[in-house]
């Protein structure tokens, strides 16, 4: 990929060791938008803060949180042109999978495969590391799973996560209120108010997305009046 | 090359500055402003209307050569705000590109479709050094046969949105103020209220009354799906209704 001209890497070694342009793009999904997920113990749930730039943007035609495949979504902090890119490639990848073993992919390989996909912008000539962090929920054989993956390709799982501006607070509230036994509607709860914590100005169902998956391992991203209803039992 | 915290190369192709921006494209942005024009795209019931000013800087030029609307489709239209050659590089793209899909897909390209593939090519110019982000902001219209009219606005950033209203250019933000007070309350335009809202709008933020050769109006709707751009005669009507109701 990139002109011959620029056949050499931007992403180069500090004479310290470290990878700046990994530490920068980090900084771009530090001062993104607070987006979460949590893992129950019979399925997972993402959300993430849908600020707008202006009232007049139509917010239906807006939706941050995506599928990459019927039981598997994604949800980013960062810039969000950049994470379009990583989900189209996904989408691609698990595709090709499918075609190929004619099974759904299983969530641990697509987020290899989409890992990997970050890795290689920072190391390829004459591109930038992705400036998004990715949570990525799922339910398959394995039961429900959450991932994030950074600009720089390494990836966890997790039992809860969170990333963007609010991430210190969000991780410390978590930290609190986990347990491992929760139910995906405890989860919903938990991350509503998670999310309430840093939350400036009025939440409503039109700023702020969430996505759930359960044992029926189809993944939905809930409407704003479903996003009222659950604000309500959280008041 | 790039070495130790931010060498300066950050401010010439699209790498990360040590706070995670993106210098070259936030100077794309003032690239858009810097064409001294200011574009504004309002969305009605039934109609999509768009306009921006038609700035001729010299008398010997052929007036009807300069334009920033160009159709894409008979039913897309395209309002590019920005560098002028910059535009028409994308717009030729973009044609191709809708052409395609008719004929792939067999029917026509949607406007939130283009506009994701104008959004995504904007992206890559971004995150690839040897290509420099484009300098233009581009509005998209249309009618959707499910959603019913559309407007969308792509920026150099790869951000792409549907608009109520909006606006672009050197008084972007002015344009938004003014069009977010008139908007508060989804009020559905009717063909008219959509294009004289538009007109005024730039007339207030600009603080001028237009001939009807100093601005380019360019409409669909749903009665009449196509993409048209007004002639100086229609322009003038909704002028003189504008200066009649106020």
């Amino acid at each position: 990929m990139g002109d011959s001209q620029y056949s050499f890497s931007l992403t180069t070694f500090s004479p310290s060791g470290k990878l700046v342009q990994i530490e920068h793009a980090l900084q771009a999904v530090g001062s993104g938008q607070t987006s979460l997920g949590i893992k129950a113990a019979n399925g997972v749930v993402v959300a993430t803060e849908k600020k707008l730039p202006s009232i007049l943007v139509d917010e239906t035609s807006v939706q941050k949180i995506q599928l990459m495949t019927p039981n598997i979504g994604v949800v980013y902090s960062g810039m969000g042109p950049d994470s379009r890119v990583l989900v189209r490639k996904s989408r691609k990848q698990a595709q090709q999978y499918f075609r190929l073993y004619k099974e759904p992919i299983p969530i641990t390989q697509l987020v290899r495969e989409t890992a990997a996909v970050m890795q290689e912008f920072t190391q390829s000539g004459g591109v930038r590391p992705f400036g998004v962090s990715l949570l990525i929920a799922g339910y398959d054989d394995n039961g429900p799973q959450l991932y994030q993956v950074d600009p720089s390709g390494s990836y966890f799982s997790w039992k809860a996560s969170a990333m963007g501006k609010n991430v210190s607070n969000a991780k410390t509230f978590l930290e609190k209120r986990y347990t491992e036994d929760m139910e995906l509607e405890d989860a919903i709860h938990t991350a509503i108010l998670t999310l309430k914590e840093g939350f400036e100005g009025q939440i409503s169902g039109k700023n702020i997305e969430i996505g759930i998956i359960g044992a029926d391992r189809k993944f939905r991203v809930l409407s704003s009046s479903e996003i009222d209803d659950y604000l309500a039992e959280v008041e | 090359m790039s070495r130790g915290t931010g060498a300066g190369y950050d401010r010439h192709i699209t790498i990360f500055s040590p706070e995670g921006r993106l210098y070259q494209v936030e100077y794309a942005f003032k690239a858009v402003k810097a064409a001294g024009v200011t574009s504004i795209g309002v969305r009605g019931k039934d109609s999509v209307c768009v306009v921006t000013q038609k700035k001729v800087p010299d008398k010997l030029l052929d007036q009807t050569s300069v334009t920033h609307l160009f159709p894409i489709t008979k039913y897309l239209g395209l309002l590019a705000t920005g560098m002028t050659a910059d535009a028409r590089s994308l717009v030729s793209q973009a044609r191709n590109e809708a052409a395609e899909f008719r004929f792939k897909w067999g029917y026509e390209m949607p406007v939130d479709v283009l506009s994701k593939w104008i959004a995504d090519k904007a992206q890559v110019y971004t995150q690839h050094a040897y290509m420099r982000p484009l300098g233009v902001a581009s509005m998209v219209l249309g009618i959707d046969e499910e959603k019913g009219p559309q407007l969308f606005k792509c920026d150099p950033a790869g951000h792409f949105f549907g608009h109520k209203a909006t606006s672009a250019g050197l008084k972007e933000q002015e344009a938004i103020n003014f069009l977010e007070k008139k908007m508060k309350n989804d009020p559905a335009f009717s063909y008219d209220e959509t294009v004289q809202a538009a007109i005024s709008a730039l007339q207030s933020v600009l603080q001028e009354d237009f001939k009807a050769t100093e601005i380019e109006v360019g409409v669909v709707t749903e009665k009449d799906p196509v993409f048209r751009v007004l002639s100086t005669e229609e322009i003038d009507e909704h002028l003189t209704a504008i200066s009649e109701r106020d």
